[in-house]
């Protein structure tokens, strides 16, 4: 038991730390990039699939405060949004079958377009004044989230299948 | 105990939720600096991101010295290097000409601002709110403290550094910010104003009378140096549009002279007390 803590906060460690550096490599090489694709809510999809739903909230927590501490934005918004988008990430995909590419893919469109939503809303409710979606780019985040996320997972799956 | 056992999950899940809540909470009414929680996680982060930009810079720049037109871009570089002060000393210059009468004077004090200029590159932006502030590569050890006025690399007033300011890294505040407030005079007509950002790569000069007639699209706008943080004499933007509105200002749009999609190499500016560059 305590061993899977263990094991599972090293990966959220290494997970953050890959988000984070993601990010850096996105905003150093194109930032326009960062209105499409959000390395966080990436890195969090990712690795609370098929996880437990404990990971994935602390992974959420973390990557979310760490993004929220690099923007002006309201601290705490991104960490609260990605919090519940790990969480429902790790609970649900260990309920129902995400395996092939097309299902998880639905799967974390879903999950990735709710945290939008919820972000949105937060952020609405906090500032009090509409979501700048830079002219509709921002909506295509939870697309970009989906295909990018089940790629990885997809890809990881068949490199563990060739090893064993 | 067997709470616990069986809804353990959904405490943790609620307990971090709380967590968040109350972190947003004491936030609000806005407009405070970033808390001490905040600044910590910014301070743990920030020579990660330094790392991982100078990592990809690092390679980028093998990549094209090593394998394409190497002297050329060499030299590309040294001149950009040259130039970058070149441009900074012209602002100066120009401020500086109308206010010092010997050349002496002049000399000593283009001297000593080039000396106290820190330039800095960035290497961050904001990943959701974006035109609010980017991350630069100078923090405390370089001598950066939060209030400094920072240009781009042809002169142009880009924002001023902010808290978090850690040992290598720094947050510019953007003018493109709604929450930014530049103290700004137009070059022609001398329309004094306070110039915000509009959320996008826009700014608005506020709390102009619709009953001043001075003002015209296309006039640039330079800082005052009322605001004791930006020196005097920067140059800001242009004006774009000026709109009646149903209130008693007008509605003036400010087109900034610093590109955010291009910004790479900054000044930080040393602090003043105001008035003067």
């Amino acid at each position: 038991m305590r061993e899977t803590v263990l094991r599972d906060a090293v990966r959220a460690a290494l997970a953050t730390l890959a988000s984070f550096a993601f990010y850096s490599l996105l905003g150093a090489a194109r930032p326009s990039t960062l209105i499409v694709l959000n390395a966080f809510s990436l890195v969090v999809v990712t690795f609370s699939v098929g996880r437990s739903e404990v990971f994935g909230a602390v992974l959420g927590s973390v990557c979310g405060l760490v993004q929220d501490s690099f923007s002006l934005g309201v601290f705490g918004v991104a960490g609260l949004t990605k919090t519940l988008l790990g969480f429902w990430t790790g609970y649900v995909s260990r309920r129902i079958d995400v395996a092939s590419f097309f299902r998880n893919a639905v799967f974390l469109l879903v999950m990735s377009a709710l945290e939008l939503i919820l972000w949105g809303l937060l952020n609405t409710l906090v500032l009090k004044e509409p979501i700048d979606f830079r002219h509709g780019l921002m909506l295509l985040q939870p697309f970009v989230t989906a295909l990018l996320g089940s790629l990885i997972l997809y890809l990881a799956r068949k490199v563990r299948a060739r090893r064993a | 105990m067997a709470l616990w056992e069986k809804r353990k999950s959904f405490l943790i899940l609620g307990a971090l939720v709380l967590f968040h809540l109350l972190l947003i909470s004491v936030q609000i009414p806005l407009g405070g600096e970033k808390k001490l929680f905040g600044r910590a996680v910014f301070f743990v982060f920030s020579p990660v991101q330094r790392t991982a930009v100078s990592a990809f810079r690092g390679l980028r720049s093998v990549w094209t010295n090593y394998f394409d037109l190497r002297r050329v871009r060499e030299d590309n570089q040294n001149l950009k290097h040259e130039l970058f002060f070149l441009e900074q000393e012209k602002r100066a210059l120009e401020d500086r000409l109308s206010q010092f009468r010997a050349e002496a004077d002049v000399r000593e004090n283009l001297a000593a601002f080039r000396k106290s200029l820190i330039p800095a590159r960035v290497i961050g932006t904001d990943a959701v709110n974006y035109f609010r502030s980017v991350i630069i590569d100078r923090g405390s050890l370089a001598g950066v403290k939060p209030d400094m006025a920072v240009c781009d690399r042809y002169g142009n007033l880009v924002g001023r550094t902010i808290t978090p300011v850690s040992y290598d890294e720094a947050m510019v505040q953007l003018i493109t910010d709604p929450e930014s407030s530049v103290s700004v005079v137009s070059e022609t007509d001398k329309v004094v104003g306070i110039l915000s950002g509009k959320r996008d790569a826009l700014c608005t000069l506020k709390y102009i009378l619709a009953t001043v007639q001075t003002g015209k699209e296309g006039e640039g706008l330079i800082t005052t140096g009322f605001d004791r943080i930006y020196p005097a004499g920067l140059h800001v933007g242009r004006i774009m549009s000026i709109k009646p509105t149903a209130t008693v200002f007008k509605e003036i749009t400010v087109l900034p002279y610093f590109s955010y999609a291009t910004l790479d190499i900054v000044a930080v500016l040393p602090a003043v007390s105001g008035g003067t560059r």
